[in-house]
């Protein structure tokens, strides 16, 4: 089907395996999120915090510069992990807002104009197409979660004494775990909503609704009930307890009238129901023609 | 033996509790066939079937060998699939759109963007290739869905009402495109129409359905052949020693007023040697037409037939 040809041709040529399919929808809507310089910039906001970190590591392990700034050594330059609890939570914090600007747009761009019977017209299946759009947010996310906080947390490694890092090992595992639950979650949850709502800022809304709304209502049934378990709804807050658990923070660094008593299955299973709820919507919206009962 | 284009056994589809299409049957084995029917006939529902879209109730649908339900990846794999809907990414420009769609079809980066500036020049859209296609006026839109289902080079192609909302010379041009893609290689087509005339230029099988059953398969190869064979005349001279010489070389004639003669051929007697025993006995003849047995004809007989196998008109 050469151009100057005008003749059309069949093709022989080679072909991608198929399992590599679905990134395909990754390269490309990385392309177009990259020519959005709010999105860029929000991206850099985003790690910001992570650069003050190395900085503050920095300075908590090099004395020279502390007496330089004429800083007294104490307890406000201990990195343990409770420091590490603090960092994850604002990064987590940081990945919400990423997510409620880019998973909005995912999907609902393919629904508007009904392109989807087209991706699941080839081979191609809707698996492959969630797990596409999924590789988006889950790379995104992880870029300013558990990656750089993997960094400083090698940085401080280095920086610190010798046995710091053998007797520091285990935060790898909650590191990777809680911040692996917390994208994963942010992301089915948002493209659920991409899937449900066309229109970016009505779904953006949609996804503080479902945060705010539910703690909210959470809240005011512990006040009923005189308990606890509301705070169930309160899906950050389940995250800070898994987070907190998984750091093994003695001294509850985030313990609020007593909600800590939740057990850390209970905050786990919670933002697992998120997961489910948001596949169920998910399976119900892809599909390659609606069926119109009755 | 060649593997049927279309294998339908027993194909019953229900939808939102409602049966679509009942217990089709039937094997088409041209490379390019008609889906035909009036509106909610089922072809729509028909192909989404054959695509793996929707799961048969009973029975089974098979394409080029491969069962649609069972085998749906690798039957996909074969297909360039144009839905009869707006089917697009609206920000996206057209090539991109299309590179895109061969991308995931399989073709790597390269040769996806190769193939899709060759399908957008192909299908006449070149200039506009780098427009988004939420611009593209509908005519556009078709010829970038057509683009879209060509640039992965698929064995069999897919048009689900190619030529709706467009002007006659659009149309005719899409027409044309069709005929070419057909023509240039060995590419099944399955094109669903309501409009006759798009199905008649471009197939040589149809399918009539009427309400999710099937009405007729028709070759309409086989037809235009013995089409051939009906001729009608209009004559002027000795129209009695005229058909009298054409029944001696085995034709059998009818002769109405004004010197009209309506004559059925034998096989092997040609139309050549109707026009020389017409000079042999010196009759002119004013004008002879093929029996216009046309597509139209079969549809209108398939639904009056149907229609009153189902106590309808």
């Amino acid at each position: 089907m050469a151009v100057y040809k005008r003749r059309y041709n069949s093709y022989t040529g080679s072909l991608t395996p198929a399992w590599s399919r679905f990134f395909v929808l990754t390269r490309f809507a990385f392309v177009d999120l990259f020519k959005s310089r709010f999105f860029v910039l929000l991206l850099i906001l985003c790690i910001v915090p992570c650069l003050l970190s190395a900085g503050y590591i920095f300075v908590a392990n090099n004395k020279t510069v502390q007496l330089l700034m004429q800083l007294r050594s104490g307890d406000f330059f201990v990195v343990e992990n409770q420091y590490f609890i603090v960092i994850m939570i604002i990064q987590a914090e940081a990945a919400f807002l990423l997510n409620c600007w880019v998973g909005p747009v995912l999907i609902a761009g393919d629904l508007t104009n009904g392109a989807l019977p087209l991706f699941l017209s080839r081979p191609f299946s809707r698996v492959d197409y969630v797990l596409g759009k999924l590789a988006v947010l889950g790379l995104l996310l992880s870029a300013v979660t558990w990656i750089p906080c993997l960094l400083l947390f090698s940085l401080q490694s280095g920086l610190a004494h010798d046995g710091w890092i053998w007797s520091h090992l285990w935060m790898i595992l909650p590191m990777v775990l809680c911040s692996a639950i917390w994208i994963l979650m942010l992301s089915l949850l948002s493209l659920a909503v991409s899937a449900w709502v066309k229109l970016r800022i009505v779904a953006t809304g949609v996804i503080f609704i479902i945060f705010f709304i539910p703690a909210g209502l959470g809240e005011m049934f512990n006040h009923i009930m005189g308990t606890y378990w509301g705070a169930l709804l309160n899906f950050s807050y389940m995250f800070r307890i898994i987070l907190e658990r998984g750091f093994r923070d003695p001294y509850r660094l985030l313990d609020l009238s007593g909600r800590n008593e939740i057990p850390v299955a209970a905050a786990w299973s919670a933002l697992m129901v998120v997961c489910l709820l948001s596949l169920v919507i998910l399976n119900a919206r892809l599909r390659a023609r609606e069926t119109v009962r009755g | 033996m060649m593997t049927p284009t279309i294998e339908l056994d027993g194909l019953e589809v229900q939808l939102g509790g409602r049966t679509i299409l009942h217990g089709l049957t039937g094997v088409l084995k041209s490379r390019a066939i008609g889906l035909l029917g009036p509106n909610g006939a089922g072809k729509s529902t028909l192909i989404n079937t054959l695509l793996g879209f929707h799961v048969p109730s009973r029975g089974s649908a098979r394409m080029l060998g491969f069962n649609s339900h069972t085998s749906g990846k690798a039957l996909r794999s074969l297909v360039g699939y144009m839905p009869e809907n707006d089917a697009f990414i609206s920000k996206m420009s057209g090539v991109r759109f299309v590179r895109y769609m061969a991308e995931i079809s399989g073709l790597p980066s390269e040769q996806a963007m190769e193939r899709a500036h060759e399908a957008f020049v192909y299908v006449g859209l070149g200039e506009a290739r780098y427009r988004p296609v939420g611009t593209y006026s509908l005519g556009m839109k078709q010829l970038a869905k057509l683009a879209q289902a060509i640039a992965h080079g698929p064995k069999v192609l897919i048009l689900d009402e190619p030529t709706n909302g467009m002007d006659p010379p659009a149309r005719k041009r899409l027409i044309e495109l069709i005929r070419e893609i057909r023509e240039a290689s060995d590419i099944c087509l399955l094109l669903s129409s309501h409009l006759l005339r798009d199905v008649e230029e471009t197939c040589d099988e149809v399918l009539i359905l009427r309400n999710g059953k099937i009405a007729s398969i028709c070759n309409l190869v086989e037809e235009r052949r013995a089409n051939r064979k009906f001729l009608e005349l209009e004559t002027l001279g000795a129209e009695a020693t005229f058909t009298t010489a054409l029944e001696s070389i085995g034709c059998e004639c009818a002769v109405f007023s004004s010197g009209r003669i309506k004559i059925v051929m034998p096989d092997g007697v040609e139309i050549r040697e109707v026009f020389k025993v017409a000079a042999d006995r010196g009759v002119q003849i004013r004008r002879m037409n093929h029996r216009r047995d046309s597509l139209e004809d079969i549809f209108l007989n398939a639904m009056e037939q149907t229609g009153a196998a189902d106590g309808r008109l």
